[in-house]
């Protein structure tokens, strides 16, 4: 129940300070533009230029014209907002082990950030992610801009609920069929999957120019192995998988370095595609995870 | 060993019980992980982990509740008797016509009584024997005694009769048997292993088989004929697997009529064909081929007199009254019939009186006649002969003699039939099923002062006689008629049947083996007998003599070498093993034990429990 702390009117004091860290260099056409540079449209004016054959007359600044007696062209700086999407795992492996609550801590981190982006009345939405029978189950909510209906998320953010498989790729393939303007997208995952998956569905985002942060989230119970010692019984929750193993310290020493190399390889193709990465492990860092290791990671200013 | 009350052995489910908190305590826990890509590079379990842990304390409960239930269940083992204590032994022998089968230098109740005396030599002193036969019935030859000369008298005074070992008097006579500790029977053929099984429930049954021979002929029956019309017939069977000459002769009277010898062959059944005789009277056929069983090798029939015998038919429907006739000449083409309406027939006062009337659903007491039978006698006030008729059904059954296990008469529904009350001094011939289930009678004959008198209770309209699908209905008419213009001083009946015998003193009775007997005559001056040897019975009474000759054929039990089939006859042996086994030794119960063994593994539990308290420093268990 961790994501209704994202609507504490007190938690949501600490983020008012923040700003989403969108860089808005990113433009559709070659090289480094920044977003919203599109001619024609926007009220401030940005900048003049020499009219040439074809331009929109509409345009022209006749006042020049009578001045300088040469056709100019007023540019403007474009209304646009970057599009912000918090795409938070929703599969079975997110809801284990009970007591870690990662679920909601994605979804507390993911509407935190989606509070952040309304700073700047950025369009921001929530989505979650989950294969149900074969099947990429996408939700999100509509795109909101201002803090005012921000509380317009907290219906979808307190009915997710953990099921399924993870299928990262499959999910940035249903993300992308939307064929929406690149944006920024937050992935919030625990990465329990293979990790040809985690890097081919990275890569797909970063090629659709999207602007992509990744927040790798874990249980302290799952990420420390603190399990009671003894001969157990384990399943897995998304596969069903059974398998037999005798919990104690090798074991609990393996399954650590187990969790730490797997975050150190997540880690890794980010850093490779010049992605964002944030560790989120352990669901009672929510405020200074969202207060310190963010900004430090530069994903919020 | 094994259990007096198996059905408890539902309290074992306390067992299953035991196991399943056993394992649910020893279960390993199943924990959900979000993936097991975390648990790749963890070690595996050790694989010499127990499934069952040895844990004392479980398989002490185990031995509780196995022992608990094993004594609820009754748990005993078979030991031997305990000496000092004589058994009771009875000896069971089948008596039937088989039984009496020559084989070598004697037969086959000579066998049996040799094996018995054997048993009674071997037997230890102290036992005690009882002699027990059966045929037609079961009887006690001897009650239970020590006495070993008594004993040795009463095997010698075993007889076979000359009828057939039912089934049901086998069954009375190991009823009879059932106090004794072994159980003896003698017989020419193994019975059902149900039988068995039944009396080695209780008693060790050991089964003795006599007799391996099959050599014999019978004569299946005999026809006179019509003397004068039609040739008689008589029909000889062998049983022998072998073929086998047959030589018989036909007597009439003391002259021979006819003598011929054939070859049958093996089971074969022949017909030869006499006469037509010249003249009525007895008709004796004898097979003159030495055989096995003599009983069913004579057999007696009368042969109608070739008088004209009057008989006078009296019925308001004149299609019964043809029905009858033709029934009556059919039995004796002699019969003078002579049929009329009771409504308008007038009986002459100087008249020669009939020597058969027969009237359908009237009755006429003017009538003079020898013998009468009232068919549907009248439900007038004024009853015939002492017969009442007490309401009338609209239908009515034959019920077939349960007591008879050959195929008689089958349940038959019949048209309407009268409830009639008989006199005492009539014999029922057959019953009926009424609409309460109860017995109603059906037909009965007797004899008054007047002579012989037959009543059938059911009505013979619409041809009911004549209907291919009534037979019982004829057969049991036929047969009334031929009994009622027999000659009075000769009965031929069948071995076994009850024979009803007039008399008006004590009669004195010589039987078909010499020997003499009196009997004394009932209060309507009846004598009765029941032919168990075939042959000539003869009573003498008041200067009266009266010839009755009983006739035996049964095919099973003439049938020596009708063995049942191996693998029949392997359950009655393995039957009469498997009881001789259980039997042989006394079931000895083991509750005590078993209830010591549970209280003492308890008692174990319990200093265990206490000793496991001590090494946890806890005060109480």
């Amino acid at each position: 129940m961790l994501e209704t702390r994202a609507f504490e009117p007190e938690f949501l004091r600490k983020l008012d300070r923040l700003v989403l860290g969108i860089k808005r260099a990113r433009t559709v056409r070659t090289g480094q533009r920044a977003l919203g540079r599109v001619q024609g449209l926007g009220i401030e004016p940005e900048n003049f230029k020499e009219y040439a054959p074809g331009d929109d007359l509409r345009f022209l600044d006749w006042n020049a014209f009578a001045r300088l007696d040469e056709l100019m062209l007023r540019t403007y700086r474009a209304d646009r907002q970057v599009e912000v999407t918090a795409l938070v795992d929703a599969s079975a492996s997110m809801g284990l082990p009970q007591r870690d609550d990662k679920l909601g801590l994605a979804l507390a981190i993911g509407a935190s950030l989606a509070y952040i982006g309304m700073a700047d009345n950025d369009a921001v939405r929530i989505g979650a992610f989950a294969m149900h029978r074969g099947s990429m189950k996408l939700e999100a909510t509509p795109f909101h801009r201002r803090r005012e209906s921000y509380l317009n998320f907290k219906p979808f953010v307190t009915s997710v609920r953990a099921g399924g498989d993870t299928r990262l790729g499959a999910a940035v393939d249903e993300l992308l069929l939307q064929r929406r303007p690149a944006g920024t997208i937050v992935v919030i995952s625990d990465f329990l999957v293979n990790e040809i998956d985690i890097e081919d569905a990275l890569k797909r985002l970063v090629a659709a120019r999207h602007d992509v942060k990744v927040i790798h989230v874990m249980g302290e119970q799952e990420s420390t192995a603190a399990y009671p010692p003894g001969l157990y019984r384990i399943r897995d929750a998304e596969t069903g998988e059974v398998r037999e193993t005798m919990l104690g310290p090798t074991t609990v020493a393996a399954l650590r370095r187990k969790v730490e190399k797997m975050a150190t390889r997540v880690r890794e193709i980010c850093t490779a595609h010049a992605i964002a990465y944030a560790q989120a492990f352990g669901a009672g860092n929510l405020e200074t995870f969202m207060e310190r290791e963010l900004p430090l990671l530069g994903i919020v200013r | 060993m094994g259990f007096l009350n198996p059905n408890n052995f539902i309290y074992g489910l306390s067992l299953a019980l035991l196991v399943l908190i056993y394992l649910r305590s020893r279960s390993r826990p199943t924990i959900e992980v979000s993936s097991l890509m975390l648990f790749d590079d963890a070690p595996a379990p050790v694989a010499s982990v127990r499934n069952v842990r040895i844990d004392p304390l479980f398989w002490l409960e185990m031995l509780t509740l196995a022992a608990l239930t094993f004594a609820i269940a009754g748990l005993y083992i078979m030991r031997p008797p305990s000496p000092g204590h004589g058994r009771s032994h009875a000896l069971v022998f089948d008596l039937g016509a088989a039984m009496s089968a020559r084989e070598g230098s004697g037969t086959r109740i000579d066998q049996a009584r040799q094996q018995a005396k054997q048993i009674i030599d071997q037997a230890p002193i102290g036992d005690e024997f009882s002699v027990i036969g059966y045929a037609l019935e079961a009887q006690v030859r001897h009650p239970q005694t020590a006495n070993l000369v008594d004993l040795r008298k009463a095997l010698d005074e075993l007889v076979p009769m000359a009828v057939p070992a039912r089934t049901t008097a086998l069954r009375a006579a190991l009823i009879r048997a059932r106090g004794a500790s072994v159980i003896d029977l003698f017989a020419d053929r193994p019975p059902a292993p149900a039988i068995l099984a039944d009396a080695g429930s209780t008693s060790r049954v050991n089964f003795h088989l006599v007799g391996a021979g099959d050599l014999n002929l019978a004569i299946v029956s005999l026809d006179p004929g019509i003397p004068g019309s039609t040739r008689g017939r008589v029909v000889i069977r062998n049983f022998s697997a072998r073929p086998h000459p047959a030589e018989f002769a036909i007597d009439l009277g003391d002259s021979e009529q006819f003598h011929q010898t054939m070859m049958l062959a093996p089971r074969e059944q022949v017909v030869a064909f006499f006469g037509p005789l010249k003249t009525g009277g007895l008709l004796h056929a004898r097979i003159l081929t030495p055989d096995a069983i003599d009983a069913d090798n004579s057999r007696y029939a009368l042969a109608p007199s070739g008088r004209a015998a009057q008989v006078l038919v009296l019925s308001p429907d004149a299609a019964v009254r043809d029905d009858i006739a033709r029934v009556l000449l059919a039995i004796n083409a002699n019969f003078q019939i002579v049929t009329a309406d009771p409504a308008k027939y007038v009986a002459q006062s100087d008249a020669k009186p009939f020597d058969l009337v027969i009237m359908h659903d009237c009755y006429v007491p003017a009538v003079k006649a020898a013998s009468t039978l009232f068919i549907y006698p009248p439900s007038a006030a004024k009853s015939p002969q002492g017969i009442s008729v007490n309401g009338t059904l609209a239908s009515a059954d034959i019920r077939p003699d349960a007591t008879d296990e050959s195929p008689g008469l089958e349940s038959l529904t019949l048209g309407a039939t009268r409830v009639v009350a008989v006199p005492e001094w009539m014999d029922l011939i057959a019953t009926a099923t009424g609409p309460s289930h109860s017995s109603i009678p059906l037909a009965a004959i007797g004899r008054a002062a007047g002579g012989p008198v037959g009543v059938i209770a059911f009505d013979v309209r619409d041809h009911l006689l004549l209907a291919p699908d009534h037979l019982d209905a004829l057969v049991l008419t036929v047969d009334m008629i031929k009994q009622l213009t027999a000659p009075r001083d000769i009965l031929i009946v069948s071995t076994g049947a009850d024979v009803s015998v007039p008399a008006t003193a004590t009669a004195k009775v010589t039987q078909p083996d010499g020997s003499i007997r009196t009997v004394t005559p009932d209060k309507w001056g009846r004598v009765r007998i029941r032919p168990m040897q075939a042959g000539r019975y003869t009573l003498e009474s008041g200067g009266q003599t009266t010839q009755v000759l009983a006739n035996y054929y049964d095919a099973d039990e003439s049938d020596l070498g009708a063995k049942p089939p191996p693998e029949a006859s392997a359950p009655a042996e393995k039957a009469a093993a498997e009881s001789s086994a259980q039997s042989a030794r006394q079931a000895q119960p083991l509750v005590f034990i078993l209830i010591a063994l549970a209280l003492l593994a308890l008692l174990i539990e319990s200093a265990m429990l206490i000793g496991h308290a001590g090494r946890w420093r806890m005060r109480h268990v």
